[in-house]
């Protein structure tokens, strides 16, 4: 599509957005796979719109202002990455488009609050841990909240689980096949600590030795994606220092982390950190990706009768086209029947959309449970955090006796 | 300028965020899928019941103000384009699949349905909705309406016109009408006035409520893709599979610039190196199938392919589809600009046209990728450009026109399935007498007295034709026109 | 008064010069009183096939010429209009056939008249020779004025020349005839064969004396017909309340008896009714029908009656509409019209000095 933008006069990632905007022919097919466009069918809440808008913004014919509320709508999902048949880099184009914007953004009070609370406190498992149990106290007011903070609390357990402690290193079981160093995460660490602890059996299970480096933190994914940059570089520079090099791969379990840690190139870019990142970047692998290639040891054959959906949470499918691995691991489990959801779109969930948006996060929450529902697996199993508190809530509004699980911690069952 | 009594009342339709008349939210709207035309509306409107959409036209046509009806916006001749300072009928919440008979192979839906998503919703009954243009997966049953698409799979079953046994219209002047009937027969009795509407590019009204026809899913296909060193052998070949007495579902060629497009986009595995590309699909009864399959192989291996493949699963041949039905828009890849072509020839002239268009391709110095539908003659050259450079576009549409001359010469006919829309109306005299372009505004001007309906798409002029020197106009005889 | 024009120039010149005009091609179909102020056109003299081209699936004739020499001309490289137009036999021309929409038993298959029209030249109420669609296979310029022709019966332009699509001939043909309980019986088992994968070229159907006959025709390569039939005969036992399955010996006979209306040879009216098969036992059961004949699984009848009136209030009432094919009438065309109101703008633009006959 021709555009007039600037390249240099919009920074370091002016390149990149002039070259996504180019590669556009406005064709309509990403469309379909965009989940704000299928409950509003409007074309600003659509990619091809929103590219649009962004275009007009960094030409300078619209103010960023106005464009602001539909760019805002974006789950940030990358369905429509791959239903673009031109190749437009989408998710490079809105991350540095909304980091652009955030360097100059007023938002209203009650906004900033909502944001004051996710940047303050997700990316740290303590403070996180202990706004979790306000919140709690919270729950008992959230009829008297503004939406936004109201879904915040709706979202988090009645009970949080017991912390897991994971030691530095732990070996392999049997023959050591691979070392590799694993992501526990910050929000995971906090609401479901059991999906590292499964991770690890997994792992070690298969030959693989797990380090675990004790002075992580935060991978930065959420903050880059909601366009917080610096904040972004400063979590992920600690974790470029924090993580070994000497590894066959650093392992995600949460599809959030893994799509920002892969886009750390572009976080770093015209940094002298750069090459660092990069590097990083390329050692990253979802943990079903790493299994896949590595090859499952055998599980026990008797195994109980399991019907299950496998959700293609948008962080992996998307944003890492990752699809077939996990597939491939839960169709080694035997006496399990892997059924296909009809509804392909985001679950809503996406980072802290839910907390920004809630009404549409409501409603596409509310799609998904309805079609895993219509499979009628006893579970539904998923490579996300962010997902899995989203889709429990939503199967729970809909009263659905359908359990929801990581996909790790299937396979760890099926270990046991 | 729409005057602030209009926006009010067509606010009283469309209330509150479904009348968009900020600058921000008509922004997105200004062009369809043809990015070389852009117009803002005065209005776009997002009516959610048939109700509405008929206030809305009557409301139109009374002020006289212009008004396009939009679907997914994917038009490729720019159909969809708003109308400067008119409304945009966006009919994206009309999407309701209302019925399903199974037995009776019949749908009921809105217009703003997604083409593959009745046949998605059918499939469970082993149905399916046939036309396939290569936006299925988001263009809308009303826009398919309004152009008459076609797709992949026209050899065999035709367009979207072949498919609709009835419908309700809103006619450009705010009355409703029924025609048709849930018997495959439609119409019946009476003059097609179905096939009239389909392909009118808006110029009759908006389709309300659609009735289509469905088929049964093809026990079995065989798809078959054969490499070839030249485009005019591909399109020999074509030639020859018809000769042969088969008729596949679909005979599709890309050639090497479009094969390289598409190959980045999906990985299909085409073969490599192949300057020209043909795909056979048969379709049918499987033991009908693996006989003509076996004939089929016979004449494409007779017709010099140097490489011969055969999609072994499902996988494998939606993936073929995949890459070949996002072939225009993976372009976008290669050129940041291109107009697409649409002219039909006779099979029999494929390979002369080919040459040809390589011929202007090199006269011109413009790049173009060749993708289309060969079964049908219905060429889709993608002229590439850079439209940053001074001129270039004119220079682009220029030799499209060539194109399109050359088509009309060779005995064809300027779009075969995009419809005539912005791009290509100045063409429409050179293929019709200037009385078939009068009986055509007569036509128009008889349903759409005030020119409201898609004003200045499909006929050269929106405007009635300049009057003759002498003797009275056909439509100062009809009295619809006259010189006071 | 009748006159008979040799091109399509003196068409125009004639519905110039006349207050009123009627065209009439093959006379196979209904006759109506003309009134002496009409002038009728004999189009005789505008037959023959102008091209043919079998590489493309198409050919373009004069309007006249008849069907009988287009299916031979056609059948010499084992091409055919799929849509069996009726009364090929007894003189119909393709002109007539387009203006009256008579399909027959093959519609099933591929479509009707409407389906296989591409191009059309006709001459319109201002005596303007006009020109519609081409010779393509697939046009998206200009309205479709060719599909407007179909059925158009001769109320907004003469024809004088069309184009239309043909198809390859399947080399083979067989039939099986299928006895059932009822109507309701058969119409169940085309319900159950909805959607099934079976590619059927024709499914006709006929209650007389006390039983139900059904037919189901496939086309195909020789090679393997026979085995289609028989897993198609398998499948209608096990799946459908059939009594009985033979195979017809005497296809092409049979079907060019139905192509006749041979079954109505006694009766004075018959009426062609497109038909949601839905609707199908409600028409049925209506006291003005005589004798029903179905085909294309279902979805149209022709009906022989004795009093056309009585069967054309049967068919508003249904909310269905019909056609005269045989008969004597001033219209042709019985039951509902919802469309008239679009069809009236149209004919005020090709026909506003109503030369032809009204709507």
């Amino acid at each position: 599509m021709q555009h007039t933008i600037n390249p240099e006069a919009h920074g370091p990632r002016g390149a990149a957005m002039a070259d996504a905007v180019s590669a556009c022919v406005h064709c309509g097919f990403c469309l379909s796979a965009c989940p704000t466009y299928s409950v509003l069918g409007e074309e600003m809440d659509s990619p091809r719109g929103r590219i649009y808008l962004m275009k007009s913004v960094l030409e300078g014919d619209l103010a960023a202002t106005d464009a602001q509320p539909y760019i805002d709508r974006c789950l940030g999902c990358m369905g429509c990455e791959p239903a673009c048949p031109s190749g437009v880099a989408y998710g490079d184009l809105l991350t540095s488009y909304r980091a652009l914007q955030e360097e100059t953004r007023q938002r209203p009070l009650i906004d900033s609050v909502t944001r004051r609370m996710i940047v303050e406190t997700l990316p740290y498992p303590k403070r996180f841990r202990a706004a979790a149990k306000l919140g709690r106290l919270g729950k008992l007011m959230q009829a008297a909240l503004p939406d936004q903070l109201g879904a915040m609390l709706g979202l988090l357990p009645d009970q949080l689980p017991a912390p897991v402690h994971l030691p530095a290193k732990i070996p392999a079981k049997g023959q050591r096949r691979a070392r590799v160093a694993l992501l526990t995460g910050c929000v995971q660490t906090v609401l479901a600590p059991q999906i590292n602890q499964a991770t690890v059996d997994v792992l070690t299970a298969n030959g693989v030795e797990v380090v675990i480096p004790q002075n992580q933190g935060c991978c930065g994914s959420i903050m880059s994606h909601i366009g917080e940059t610096q904040r972004a570089q400063r979590l992920a520079a600690h974790n470029l220092q924090a993580f070994p090099t000497d590894v066959d791969a650093i392992i995600t379990n949460a599809a959030g982390c893994g799509s920002g840690m892969h886009e750390y190139g572009l976080l770093f870019k015209g940094t002298a950190q750069e090459a660092a990142a990069t590097h990083f970047a390329q050692q990253v692998q979802d943990v079903t990706v790493f299994l896949a290639a590595l090859g499952l040891r055998a599980m026990p054959a008797t195994q109980p009768a399991r019907r299950v959906a496998y959700h293609d949470a948008c962080h992996l499918a998307h944003a890492q086209g990752v699809t077939d691995p996990p597939r491939a691991l839960l169709n080694s489990i035997p006496n399990l029947t892997l059924v296909e959801l009809d509804n392909d779109l985001c679950c809503g969930s996406a980072g802290t959309y839910n907390l920004e948006q809630p009404e549409i996060a409501a409603e596409l929450g509310q799609r998904k449970a309805q079609s895993i529902i219509e499979t009628n697996a006893d579970m539904v199993v998923m490579g996300n955090i962010g997902c899995f508190t989203q889709v429990e809530t939503h199967l729970a509004r809909l009263q659905a006796d359908v359990s929801v699980l990581h996909t790790i911690e299937l396979l760890a069952r099926a270990y046991q | 300028m729409l005057t602030s009594t209009f926006y009010t009342q067509l606010a009283e339709i469309c209330p509150g965020n479904r009348c968009l008349t900020r600058a921000v939210d008509l922004l997105p709207y200004e062009s369809d899928a043809l990015t070389a035309f852009r117009a803002t509306p005065g209005a776009v409107v997002l009516p959610e019941t048939e109700a509405e959409v008929i206030a809305l036209v009557r409301l139109c046509h009374q002020a006289g103000v212009p008004f396009v009806a939009r679907g997914s916006g994917t038009s490729l001749s720019g159909g969809s384009l708003p109308i400067q300072d008119g409304v945009v009928i966006a009919l994206n919440r009309l999407n309701a699949i209302l019925k399903i008979d199974p037995e009776q192979r019949t749908a009921v839906v809105q217009p703003g349905v997604i083409n593959l998503n009745i046949s998605k919703a059918v499939a469970k009954h082993n149905l399916y909705y046939a036309p396939d243009p290569s936006s299925q997966s988001i263009c809308t049953i009303g826009g398919n309406v309004a152009f008459n698409s076609g797709g992949a799979h026209c050899l065999k079953y035709g367009m979207t016109s072949n498919h609709v046994l009835a419908m309700r219209v809103v006619l450009p002047d705010g009355e409703v009408v029924e025609m048709g009937s849930e018997s495959v027969e439609g119409m019946g009795v009476g003059p097609d006035l179905i096939g009239m509407f389909i392909g009118s590019e808006g110029l009759f009204g908006i389709a309300l409520e659609i009735t289509v026809r469905l088929l049964p899913i093809p026990e079995q296909y065989r798809t078959v893709l054969a490499a070839y060193d030249s485009l005019e052998s591909a399109g020999n070949a074509v030639a020859a599979v018809v000769a042969s007495g088969l008729l596949p579902g679909a005979m599709e060629i890309m050639d090497k610039l479009a094969l390289k497009a598409a190959e980045t986009a999906v990985q299909a595995g085409y073969p490599a190196g192949a300057v020209a590309l043909l795909i056979v699909e048969l379709e049918g009864e499987a033991e009908q199938v693996e006989h003509e399959f076996a004939q089929l192989i016979d004449v494409i291996k007779a017709s010099g392919a140097y490489e011969i493949q055969v999609a072994e699963t499902a996988a494998q041949r939606a993936k073929i589809w995949k890459g070949r039905k996002g072939a225009f828009s993976s372009v976008g890849r290669l050129s940041p600009d291109y107009v697409v072509q649409d002219g039909v020839v006779p099979r029999s002239q494929l390979g002369k046209a080919l040459a040809e268009i390589e011929r202007l391709s090199a006269d011109y110095g413009l790049a173009v990728a060749n993708v289309f539908h060969a079964g049908d003659g219905n060429l889709h050259p993608l002229i590439l450009y850079d439209g940053r450079q001074p001129g270039a576009l004119e220079h682009a549409e220029a030799f499209a026109g060539e194109i399109l001359k050359l088509c009309i010469a060779l005995g064809g006919t300027i779009t075969g399935e995009h419809g005539v829309g912005m791009e290509k109306r100045a063409y429409m005299p050179l293929l019709f007498s200037e009385t078939d372009m009068d009986a055509m505004y007569a036509i128009r001007l008889a349903v759409d007295t005030k020119l409201v309906a898609n004003p200045g798409k499909k006929l050269p002029s929106d405007e009635a034709p300049a009057l003759k020197l002498h003797g009275m106009h056909p439509l100062e005889q009809a009295g619809i026109i006259s010189r006071e | 008064m009748s006159k008979s024009p040799t091109t399509a120039a003196e068409v125009a010149k004639i519905v110039n010069a006349a207050t009123h005009v009627t065209a009439v091609g093959g006379r196979s179909k209904w006759t109506f009183p003309a009134a002496d102020t009409v002038t009728e056109i004999d189009l005789s003299q505008l037959s023959g096939i102008v091209a043919y081209a079998p590489d493309e699936y198409t050919f373009t004739a004069k309007a006249n010429t008849p069907l009988v020499e287009i299916i031979n001309t056609l059948a010499a490289r084992q091409q055919y209009l799929p849509f069996d137009p009726l009364l090929a036999n007894a003189g119909a021309t393709l002109g007539g056939t387009v203006a009256c929409n008579t399909s027959g038993s093959g519609r099933l298959r591929y479509g009707g008249v409407r389906d296989f029209i591409l191009g059309v030249r006709f001459v319109d109420g201002n005596g303007n020779v006009l020109r519609g669609g081409g010779n393509v296979v697939k046009n998206a310029s200009g309205f479709d004025l060719p599909k407007f022709m179909v059925g158009s019966l001769g109320r907004y332009g003469i024809m004088t020349e069309i184009t239309m699509k043909v198809f390859p001939k399947p080399a083979a043909f067989g039939t099986l005839v299928l006895q059932f309980e009822s109507v309701a019986a058969a119409l169940q088992a085309s319900f159950a064969l909805a959607n099934q994968p079976f590619e059927l070229d024709a499914f006709d159907f006929r209650h007389t004396n006390g039983s139900t006959t059904a037919w189901i025709r496939l086309g195909g390569l020789p090679n393997t017909l026979q085995p289609r039939l028989t897993r198609l005969q398998t499948w209608l036992q096990t799946h459908t309340s059939v009594q009985t399955i033979d195979t017809l010996l005497e296809d092409a006979a049979h079907w060019q008896g139905i192509n006749a209306l041979a079954f109505a040879a006694d009766s004075p009216n018959v009426v062609k009714i497109p038909l949601p098969p839905r609707k199908l036992l409600h028409l049925d059961e209506d006291p003005a029908i005589d004798l029903a004949h179905y085909y294309c699984a279902g979805n149209v009848a022709l009906v022989t009656t004795t009093d056309i009136t009585a069967l054309g209030s049967a068919l508003t009432r249904l909310g269905l509409n019909g056609l005269l094919l045989r008969g004597t009438a001033t219209n042709p065309q019985l039951g509902t019209r919802h469309w008239l109101p679009f069809a009236q703008r149209i004919k005020t633009a090709l026909d506003p000095h109503q030369k032809f006959l009204e709507i």
